[in-house]
């Protein structure tokens, strides 16, 4: 998509002109930061702070490979971010048990079990998530979140991972079923993934 | 409210994107889109190799991968003294029953277990590949991939599921300056073996017959292997990081993912002579101290590993049959109990 004449460019102009322009990529940072530090934190926690720096020195020097026609900026620095988090695995794990476990402390009056699905407090579900999250397998893991917390669509998730849209839909169907398995049934089963896309 | 929903709601926060931390991003980005000046290092390496000398380092080429340290600044710290544990090796769930004459497995793995188990002969030129996944691999489409010759594509039955059986040439290299690069026929076979187990052979040379591949393929049954290169031992705490072609395994501290340790079978071109040790290596920072690993005489010597201050050790010893491999370890570990971890690295080409 072209800008309209006197309007801010777009992000794909912005990465073009970068390739001559260096500087030009500085507005992307501004543009995006917060995002992808949004994505990075929920799954990292305070190293995300570090980790939103390495997405956007990885983008910059990786700028000449960005092929606009196959994904936009924002799901292919998410993209970038998702691979970083690779490297730290184990910190993600860490911190999804810790947090099940604090939320494991009682802190007041329990979600009553004889409430329907929907009618269930999703505080109380927080520390099963967190757990929940901590035992998926972290290619599956990777396209959940993306999906949940990146809100990526299938192609754009197929497109940031480099698999296809059938491995994509697998992870989610495992991913998603591991979820709700470990939620204890507590969630609807019928609600359709394609509705999700 | 669905699990998308949930996640969203329900989820863990990310904590605040603080100015501080906005600055120093945004700052980072500027020195770098600056130019190419002297970089800096803005944080503690994120990635480093352990620093040993240029024959070490030549050796270690095909294994870099694992010995690459994806450095978090994330909570912990290195230990600095390590208790020894009986340790399991992941394993590789197949077997093909019965295993072709004169065919040895390697096997490429992680902490989760191996995933491709290379069965070839001693020329390279004839075996098979199995590689198993969770995912529906990525095939080389019907009509064929960049740099691929298809030749057939049909559909097949392994033990009544459907099977796709595919033949094509690419380039293959063989890295062997005597044979060099040249065209190289497959056959592949791919089927949902079990629900989310997929599986692929790959064949070549004399096993690529399509009946010779569906054999194989039929002939797999659920017996976990042992990868090649096995420890009894490894610090409580750490878990496997990777291993390759059993030639490599690296282990790592779950509390700290800077700190690895890495067991090596060096080719014996690549192997360094005992009273060479010292010079090859880079950064020793005290003598070479003579022990014993196997019965045999083995090397040790303390390292400066290059990165985050880190002290590695690094014995070179030698399995009962005489074929030598290495241990970079951290200095965490004891003399003594670097010479009772080698005593359990086993071999099992």
């Amino acid at each position: 998509m072209r800008a309209l004449p006197g309007a801010a460019p777009t992000d794909a102009e912005l990465m073009a002109r970068s390739l001559a322009d260096p500087e030009a990529f500085a507005p992307l940072f501004d543009r995006h930061a917060a995002t992808v530090h949004r994505y990075l934190g929920r799954r990292v926690g305070e190293l995300a702070d570090d980790l939103v720096s390495e997405t956007f020195l990885v983008a910059f020097r990786r700028r000449a490979a960005y092929r606009p026609d196959h994904v936009e900026v924002r799901p292919w620095l998410l993209g970038i971010a998702t691979n970083l988090v690779h490297g730290h695995v184990r910190t993600e794990q860490r911190r999804y048990r810790a947090l099940a476990r604090e939320a494991a402390r009682p802190v007041g009056q329990a979600a009553d079990p004889g409430d329907s699905a929907d009618r269930l407090d999703a505080e109380a579900l927080r520390g099963p998530l967190a757990a929940a999250l901590a035992k998926l397998k972290a290619h599956d893991r990777d396209a959940l979140l993306l999906l949940a917390w990146g809100q990526l669509g299938y192609e754009e998730i197929a497109a940031v991972l480099d698999v296809p849209v059938g491995t994509v839909r697998s992870r989610l169907h495992r991913a998603r079923r591991q979820t709700r398995a470990a939620l204890g049934g507590v969630l609807p089963t019928d609600a359709s993934e394609e509705d999700d896309r | 409210m669905n699990d998308l929903t949930l996640l969203r709601e329900a989820g863990p926060e990310a904590p605040p994107f603080t100015p501080a931390a906005r600055s120093a991003a945004r700052a980072a980005l500027l020195d770098e889109i600056a130019g190419p000046a002297p970089r800096r290092s803005r944080r503690p390496g994120r990635r480093v190799v352990l620093r040993l000398g240029a024959a070490v380092v030549a050796a270690a080429a095909a294994w870099t991968g694992a010995v690459l340290v994806a450095a978090p600044d994330g909570p912990g710290a290195p230990a600095d003294s390590v208790t020894l544990v009986d340790f399991a090796m992941p394993t590789f769930p197949l077997t093909p029953d019965p295993v072709p004459d004169g065919l040895r497995p390697a096997f490429d793995g992680d902490g989760t277990g191996a995933s491709i188990a290379a069965y070839d002969d001693a020329t390279g030129a004839h075996g098979f590949t199995l590689y198993v996944s969770e995912d529906e691999p990525e095939g080389i489409g019907d009509e064929g991939a960049p740099g691929f010759d298809l030749e057939a594509s049909t559909e097949v039955s392994v033990d009544g599921r459907e099977a796709d059986l595919v033949r094509y040439s690419r380039e293959w290299c063989t890295g062997d300056q005597a044979t060099g690069c040249g065209h190289r026929s497959f056959t592949r076979l791919q089927w949902e073996r079990a629900d989310d187990q997929w599986v692929v052979v790959l064949a070549h040379g004399r096993y690529r017959a399509p009946e010779r591949v569906l054999a194989i393929a039929e002939s797999l049954v659920d017996r976990p292997q042992p990868a090649v290169l096995d420890i009894g031992l490894a610090p409580a705490g750490w878990s496997v990081q990777a291993f390759k072609m059993g030639r490599v395994l690296s282990l790592v501290n779950d509390s700290y993912e800077q700190q690895t340790l890495t067991v090596h079978l060096p080719l014996p071109e690549d192997v360094v002579p005992p009273d060479q040790l010292l010079d090859q290596l880079m950064g020793p920072v005290g003598p070479v101290v003579p022990v014993t690993v196997h019965g045999r005489p083995a090397q040790l010597v303390l390292c400066d590993a290059g990165y985050l201050g880190q002290r590695i050790w690094y014995l070179q010893a030698q399995f009962e049959d005489g074929t030598t491999f290495t241990l970079q370890v951290p200095d965490a570990f004891t003399q003594e109990q670097v010479v009772q971890f080698a005593e359990q690295v086993t071999h099992n080409p």
